[in-house]
């Protein structure tokens, strides 16, 4: 599957800077609060821990754990039929925020809870960047 | 005063007086607004009212406006609207709206609408008239941006992100999702209003159904259909001059999982808006779980009731699947639940027709499926990315 045939979101606001941090950076970034160091997402204009809108994306490995998954076997979208079945997996981060992908090099039915993976980003547009989701 | 004795003070003030409802189909000849208005008058007729006695309009997001339901029914003065943005749990949350709106004295009859055409809109005909009513939600950027990308279109592929954690964290059985879709598929053969009366399901014709997204299967998810419904509310005094027995509000509530706005960031996924507004309700109503006649619950997808059965208290997290065993949820069970069917198996009407068919078991006028004697029983709601909504009902006096 080639990430061109994705659907390309074209995200606007602070949706819009973490993609471009990414893009920028050719590595994950994640929001992080520049006064008490919280690392969340989606990215917000306030930090959920001490309010502050002091803030900056920052870059992270993209190591983290498998925290949920779900295998697809039906879909009604063009682009993903001749994918079935597919897996997309939600990591947590080890920074703490959790993010969704596509596996890549993981089969359904060899994912499991807890299992180490990375989030790697795939620059596939200025303005978007594709997750997938690899072993660790 | 603390703000839980005012809430208990809103106990009872309100009532449900009328409700309506238009069949629900798969290809409906009426659009949306059409639907909408045939269920509304219905409901103002049942409730022995005129449009003129209408003063609040409470329509759900989307589809159509306040505006145009009061200009085609004729409403000559409304002094209230408002709408609760919360998806599929919008028609009930909305029900706490209006028992606050009567209470405080802003509006004393305040009409609850909403339809789709949830299957056509879709699929339309070859010869269907154009239909341009959509609705929109804030959280559709989250979806666009984080989920749309990896191939979840929708709510299953959405939800099953967190269900499939729940399935495996707690060793849910299919058989405990399937007893959910089992009990309401029983209950629409009782209920000739609804999608699958006359197709009966059973537990391995369940278990034998293909996955959309695991753990959900194509019967685990709820039925998609053209309808709509509405009921009218009004002040419990008014109620006892009207011509049916009144079903009080005793408790109303909402809750928000929090971000609200995304399903995989909450500290705990598997806290639903219910988890809060529940205890909420209760404690306004001074009853709980245990003491309800029948549950109503938004059966979007048969693992979301499970996650409520535990928010209302009925079990500890993950006792859900020991909870429905045995047909605890048909009726002559210890939790008859949707008993016309739900949206599992009646309609998918954003949860209204949940409140119907609740207003007719405590009017005792729920024919076959009845649940002897009702006299208390509670509606949630489910929406977007997890808002829930609950309402405590009683038999009023008559």
């Amino acid at each position: 599957m080639s990430t061109t045939d994705k659907q390309i979101p074209h995200p606007t606001e602070l949706d819009l800077e973490f993609f471009e941090a990414a893009v920028r950076g050719g590595a994950l970034h994640v929001q992080r609060c520049d006064d008490c160091g919280d690392h969340h997402h989606p990215p917000r204009m306030y930090c959920p821990s001490c309010f502050s809108g002091a803030y900056s994306f920052s870059e992270v490995s993209g190591r983290g754990t498998v925290y949920g998954h779900t295998v697809s076997h039906y879909t009604t979208e063009k682009a993903w039929k001749d994918q079935l079945p597919y897996l997309t997996i939600v990591v947590e981060l080890d920074e703490g925020p959790r993010l969704v992908g596509t596996a890549r090099g993981i089969e359904p039915g060899e994912v499991a809870l807890g299992q180490s993976v990375r989030v790697v980003p795939e620059t596939v547009a200025d303005d978007f960047a594709y997750l997938w989701v690899e072993k660790a | 005063m603390s703000t839980a004795s005012s809430a208990v003070a809103l106990s009872g003030a309100a009532a449900i007086v009328g409700i309506g409802e238009t069949g629900y189909v798969r290809g409906a000849d009426e659009g949306v607004l059409q639907m909408i208005l045939g269920a509304s008058m219905a409901a103002i007729r049942d409730a022995g009212l005129t449009p003129a006695d209408i003063d609040g309009i409470l329509p759900p997001p989307g589809f159509v406006a306040w505006d145009e339901i009061a200009a085609h029914l004729g409403i000559p003065d409304v002094r209230y609207t408002a709408t609760p943005q919360m998806g599929g749990a919008s028609p009930t949350a909305a029900l706490t709206t209006a028992m606050m709106a009567i209470a405080s004295g802003v509006a004393e009859t305040v009409l609850v609408p909403i339809g789709w055409n949830g299957y056509s809109a879709l699929r339309p005909r070859p010869d269907a008239k154009p239909n341009k009513r959509r609705f929109s939600a804030a959280f559709f950027e989250t979806v666009r941006n984080y989920y749309g990308p990896y191939g979840l279109r929708s709510a299953p592929w959405w939800y099953s992100l967190y269900l499939q954690r729940y399935v495996e964290l707690y060793d849910i059985p299919p058989e405990a999702p399937g007893a959910v879709a089992v009990a309401a598929r029983k209950h629409a053969q009782l209920q000739p209003n609804a999608l699958m009366h006359g197709r009966e399901l059973t537990m391995d014709h369940y278990l034998a159904s293909d996955y959309i997204t695991e753990p959900l299967r194509k019967f685990d998810c709820c039925v998609e259909t053209d309808c709509a419904a509405a009921v009218v509310v009004t002040s419990a005094e008014r109620a006892k001059d009207l011509p049916h027995v009144p079903t009080v509000i005793l408790g109303g509530a909402e809750g928000h999982a929090n971000p609200a706005h995304e399903l995989t960031n909450r500290a705990d996924v598997l806290d639903l808006g219910l988890t809060r507004a529940a205890p909420r309700a209760f404690g306004m109503a001074g009853v709980t779980a245990k003491d309800m006649d029948f549950l109503q619950v938004y059966d979007c997808f048969t693992h979301v009731v499970l996650l409520q059965l535990e928010a209302l208290g009925l079990a500890e997290r993950g006792g859900a699947a020991d909870l429905v065993k045995g047909g605890a949820l048909e009726l002559g069970g210890a939790h008859p639940f949707n008993t016309a069917g739900g949206m599992l198996s009646q309609g998918h009407c954003w949860g209204l027709n949940l409140v119907v068919e609740a207003v007719r078991q405590l009017r005792h006028d729920a024919g076959a499926a009845q649940v002897s004697g009702a006299e208390l029983g509670l509606v949630t709601g489910y929406g977007d990315l997890g808002d829930g909504s609950i309402v405590v009902l009683g038999r009023g006096d008559r």
